[in-house]
């Protein structure tokens, strides 16, 4: 009688991010902030170590979203069209029915992010500043007039992530407004109260192959750092 | 009363909105207009920028190898003092940013000319004792040159290029 009455006032929690998940994603908020601002100062050889970084985190988040916790495989999370239409149709409607992680539309959020970062980083490799002066490890293999046009590709990129940047945050204050669902703190501490009828499932990741996953990120990045040569 | 004025104020708009069309094409065609003598100095300065921007790559590139190419530093120092040379004289009156050509240099060359053109003799000076190091052959001299002469182009460049 008392267990009953015990679980039923008391919020049961689940664990939904795994910490390897949510490092990345804090770092990855730090390290873009410092990109910009590195950039904007013309500190260049703090933002191309900024920009090594990401792209160590970048490949890891790949790395993890094979080798992680459930909720931070791709597998898990990368649903197809059905599931989003399905999903977005009904995001209004409340009460709110809470995501075993990612939610089909969030995921393809994630991928989309994940993918201009990606592009954000893969032109500034090759990027040449307008005096010749400053450049991306990998701008030797290409000509100045092919490093501008990186150099360009690079700069309207940031203005893409700026706008999947600002359309991330929208989505976090709709639930929080909407659905009063707090998505942020989850994404600090890692778990989530349970709806009374969810049932708890338990996250489960290996620390090695975490560990894997750095070395691989680190190795990459200090190889494109020095232009992959040797 | 208000019946009768209604048809007065449409035609005042109409009045209006026909000079301001007017003006505007007008001001549209004389800036979509540059003479060809300053289309052809803007094309021609850019074009030459973009010589000492590669000029610049190149000598940084091999400045970072382990066996850097001579030859290829000294044809960059001579190709990038040959294209500075003829920069004074592809900044005609009218070739700013009111010209209508897609330019970043900035007003203020016309307005500190005297500035703008001492900048110019300062890159000569450093591009000339670039070709010298260059011929030179030793690696740390030329390393030095081509950060004075890199300063040199960001010095110019943060006072009379658009930061874009």
């Amino acid at each position: 009688m008392t267990d009953t009455a015990a679980s039923a006032s008391a919020p049961r929690f689940a664990r939904i991010w795994d910490a390897p998940v949510r490092l990345f994603h804090w770092l990855l908020v730090a390290l873009i902030a410092f990109s910009w601002w590195s950039g904007e100062q013309h500190e260049m050889d703090w933002h191309r170590l900024s920009g090594y970084s990401i792209l160590a985190l970048l490949v890891f988040r790949l790395f993890w979203g094979f080798a992680g916790s459930r909720t931070a495989r791709f597998a898990q999370f990368v649903r197809g069209p059905g599931a989003v239409l399905a999903y977005a149709r009904n995001i209004g409607r409340r009460p709110y029915a809470g995501s075993d992680g990612h939610n089909a539309l969030g995921g393809w959020s994630v991928i989309l992010l994940l993918a201009a970062i990606a592009a954000m980083v893969t032109a500034g490799l090759f990027a040449v500043d307008v005096d010749g002066l400053e450049s991306g490890p990998l701008a030797d293999y290409v000509s100045f007039d092919q490093g501008r046009a990186a150099a360009e590709v690079h700069e309207a990129m940031f203005n893409v992530l700026l706008a999947l940047i600002a359309l991330h945050v929208l989505a976090i204050l709709f639930y929080l407004v909407w659905h009063r669902r707090n998505l942020i703190r989850p994404m600090v501490s890692g778990r989530r109260a349970l709806d009374a009828t969810e049932a708890a499932s338990d996250l489960r990741w290996s620390p090695w192959k975490a560990a894997l996953g750095v070395v691989l990120a680190a190795a990459c990045a200090y190889a494109v750092s020095q232009g992959l040569r040797f | 009363m208000t019946r009768s004025k209604a048809p007065k104020f449409t035609q005042i708009g109409l009045v209006v909105a026909a000079a301001v069309t007017a003006l505007v094409t007008a001001g549209t065609l004389a800036a979509a207009a540059p003479s060809p003598a300053v289309k052809t100095a803007i094309a021609t300065r850019q074009a030459n920028f973009k010589k000492m921007g590669a000029a610049m790559k190149t000598l940084n590139e091999q400045l970072k190898a382990d066996a850097p190419n001579k030859a290829a530093m000294a044809g960059a120092a001579k190709a990038l003092l040959a294209a500075a040379r003829a920069q004074p004289k592809l900044f005609p009156a009218g070739s700013g940013p009111s010209s209508g050509v897609k330019t970043e240099a900035l007003a203020n060359i016309w307005t500190d000319r005297a500035t703008f053109d001492g900048q110019m003799t300062k890159l000569l000076g450093e591009a000339n004792k670039l070709v010298g190091a260059t011929s030179g052959g030793n690696a740390d001299a030329i390393r030095a040159q081509y950060k004075a002469t890199g300063a040199s182009c960001s010095s110019c460049h943060r006072q009379f290029r658009a930061d874009t």
